[in-house]
């Protein structure tokens, strides 16, 4: 893995072209994202794809651009600014045997969309048993200066609704790979992809065409003996940073990479904090019955004989994403406070 | 754009052939009938849960359902059993669903007429959000037209629905692509308690087509073939490439909103002229006496029938097991195969 060049405009857009793999295989975030969807659309036609400036324009991080071109415009749909009928559409489609992904300019208007998300998408399969194999996509996150309305994670809300899986890739790899999973899942799936990660982190991504990351599985991305991070998203690369400046302190950190938000791979969390005996729990979602609250409580009901210290949580408060470089900084979890946080929990 | 084809006018041609003409009578006798029953039951504490009444609307529901084809689809509200039960679905299974047993469309998992059987008579699940289902006709009508397989997709909702931006959303959407859909109106003149004047400022509903670029229609739901004729123009639009079509079909809430609902909000005497001019079933029954399409005896045979039909359902529904309690558990992920094999039986017929 290695860190690509940054470019960003307000609030994380892409204004420069998706770009591609480099010579050696190595793709950012944003290409392995596209890659997923172009082979998942060659593969299946049943497969298609809706939502606000993704064609001509290709989309406003350039995930899709070039599709409109090769697919054309009855699998590349620009749509009207109408997020409950985006869902609705999604959903009326795959009751007819579509499997529809529907990009959302950003996360933060799934929220434009939330009783056709909430009510019809996660609730209509265990009322009927019609099968919908939706996937909604969106941006996430914060770290671009994208203020209240450009940098939400929205991951718990439609975690907590139940009948939707909750995908929040970190790296190109678990991106592609998790991305073809979504498609092929019979299920609802949210992708979440972190607007911070697209052109920040690139490395090898598989080109076989059937490389799939399983939904509900964690990953160990750091071995480590002292203590447990447990994250997800852009955090995990704040938690990588900390990690080895921490090991120049004598501190050994372990880091589970979630993945999957929703179905939650407790087994993961749980063999890591009986290995560490100490949980630092990061997330960038609000930590007032967040997805850090649930993963600590797990650990406190399952693994309470394991504990050496208080589960500890780090996460930003229920406020809005601030705007100004301080303001931002200091409200979501940075590298020191992760530092800080492990330092402590390894002092018990 | 041709919009605003305000009908009055009576219905008299009986276009439709004989046998044609007896069921749409049938499905009107049988929601009546039905909706009776259900209501006393109900009164009786022997129907647990909720009954929303379409008692009055009978014209509405089998008037635009019965200008649908087998693979037509209907997004319906829980006002709307009637025209579920004209699409076909089993009286038998719908009275199961009522009484929470496994063999209700629903296994138990939701109760009265939120209703729906996709795999079998493409009806929609009824949702309570409305007008919810009207972004996801959206989707359906695409894949028609995507697939030009000539099916149209049908969506119903009421009079308080047209104040919800869903509803806006969905009718724009719609003009703009052109799609096979026709969106009804069931105004029934009253939300709950609150009546149109404060859901809309304009004269009629129907007008409203001309805004989204597609023909509107206003029709008088207690005449069941001025609805179906004006169904059949739009369900025939559809399949042909015409788009998307806005019926306003007006009638009257006879009952509350809901079993609990003595409706004292609606004024007597209009429900009083409403009910002695403008009942569709009894005004239909006449209609056909008159033309000779039917004679007294085969009203008699027609009551005795549903009659049984009612007895059946209720009896095959009290017969039906409860579903078993973990089967709540089962049956979010497709992977679990609860809904791709047989449920459990043994959920016994007594609830605590």
């Amino acid at each position: 893995m290695a860190t690509a060049k940054v470019e960003t405009g307000a609030a994380g857009h892409g204004a420069e072209p998706r770009g591609k793999r480099s010579d050696d295989g190595q793709a950012t975030y944003l290409v392995a994202i596209a890659e997923a969807l172009w082979e998942e659309m060659e593969r299946d036609e049943r497969v298609y794809m809706l939502g606000e400036d993704i064609g001509a324009y290709g989309g406003a991080f350039k995930v899709t651009e070039g599709f409109i071109e090769h697919f054309g415009d009855q699998r590349v749909i620009d749509t009207p600014i109408a997020e409950e009928t985006i869902v609705g559409m999604a959903v009326g489609s795959a009751m007819e045997g579509f499997r529809p992904v529907a990009e959302f300019q950003y996360a933060d208007f799934m929220s434009s969309g939330f009783d056709e998300i909430t009510t019809v998408l996660s609730r209509y399969h265990y009322r009927s048993g019609v099968p919908l194999p939706v996937v909604l996509r969106g941006p996430s996150g914060g770290g671009v200066r994208g203020s209240s309305f450009h940098s939400i994670n929205p991951e718990p809300w439609f975690a907590h609704a139940g009948g939707i899986k909750v995908v929040c890739p970190a790296f190109p790899s678990d991106a592609k790979g998790l991305l073809k999973s979504a498609i092929r899942d019979d299920n609802p799936v949210m992708y979440l992809e972190h607007k911070w990660i697209y052109r920040r982190i690139k490395e090898q991504v598989s080109e076989d065409p059937d490389f799939l990351v399983p939904i509900g599985k964690a990953a160990v991305r750091r071995e480590g003996s002292d203590v447990s991070i447990i994250t997800y998203g852009a955090m995990v690369h704040k938690a990588l940073e900390a990690a080895t400046s921490l090991e120049a302190k004598g501190i050994s950190v372990e880091i589970v990479d979630l993945r999957t938000v929703y179905p939650m791979d407790e087994e993961t969390v749980l063999s890591s904090v009986a290995k560490t005996s100490r949980a630092l729990v990061l997330s960038e979602s609000y930590r007032v019955l967040g997805i850090g609250a649930e993963v600590a409580a797990v650990i406190a009901e399952k693994a309470f004989e394991h504990l050496d210290a208080p589960v500890e949580r780090l996460s930003p408060p229920n406020l809005p994403v601030p705007f100004s470089p301080t303001l931002e900084d200091a409200f979501l979890p940075g590298v020191d406070d992760i530092e800080a946080a492990v330092e402590r929990l390894s002092t018990w | 754009m041709a919009t605003k084809v305000h009908r009055d006018t009576g219905s008299t041609d009986l276009s439709l052939p004989d046998d044609q003409l007896k069921e749409i009578l049938y499905l009107l006798k049988l929601a009546r009938y039905f909706d009776e029953r259900m209501e006393a039951l109900y009164r009786q504490g022997r129907l647990p849960g909720a009954i929303y009444s379409g008692r009055g609307q009978e014209g509405t529901h089998v008037g635009v359902t019965f200008a649908l084809d087998e693979g037509d689809s209907l997004f319906p509200t829980h006002r709307d059993l009637t025209a579920q039960l004209t699409k076909g679905l089993d009286l038998k299974r719908v009275m199961a669903q009522f009484w929470g047993r496994i063999d209700g469309y629903t296994r138990g998992r939701d109760g009265n007429s939120h209703i729906g059987d996709w795999q079998g008579n493409k009806t929609f699940t009824v949702m309570s959000h409305l007008p919810i289902a009207y972004p996801v006709a959206i989707g359906a009508a695409w894949a028609y037209q995507r697939r030009d397989d000539g099916h149209v997709a049908m969506a119903i909702c009421g009079d308080g629905s047209t104040s919800n931006g869903r509803w806006h959303e969905a009718l724009n959407w719609s003009a703009i692509f052109r799609l096979p859909v026709v969106w009804v109106v069931n105004n029934n003149q009253f939300a709950y308690s609150t009546p149109n004047t404060r859901e809309f400022a304009v004269p009629t509903i129907a007008e409203r087509a001309d805004a989204y670029g597609m023909p509107g229609v206003r029709v008088d739901g207690a005449d069941v073939l001025e609805v179906h004729r004006a169904a059949k123009e739009a369900v025939d639009r559809a399949r042909e490439g015409g788009g998307p079509t806005l019926i306003e079909s007006v009638s009257l809430r006879w009952r509350g909103h809901a079993g609990h609902d003595p409706a004292k909000y609606v004024p007597k005497e209009m429900l009083d002229n409403y009910v002695a001019d403008k009942d569709p079933v009894k005004n239909f029954q006449q209609l056909l006496l008159d033309r000779k399409v039917v004679d007294d005896g085969d009203i008699e045979e027609l009551n005795g029938r549903i009659e049984r039909e009612f007895d059946e359902g209720y009896e095959y529904a009290l017969a039906s097991p409860f579903p078993e309690p973990g089967d709540a558990f089962k049956g979010n992920w497709v992977e679990d195969g609860y809904w791709t094999s047989e449920p459990g039986r043994d959920g016994g017929t007594e609830a605590g």
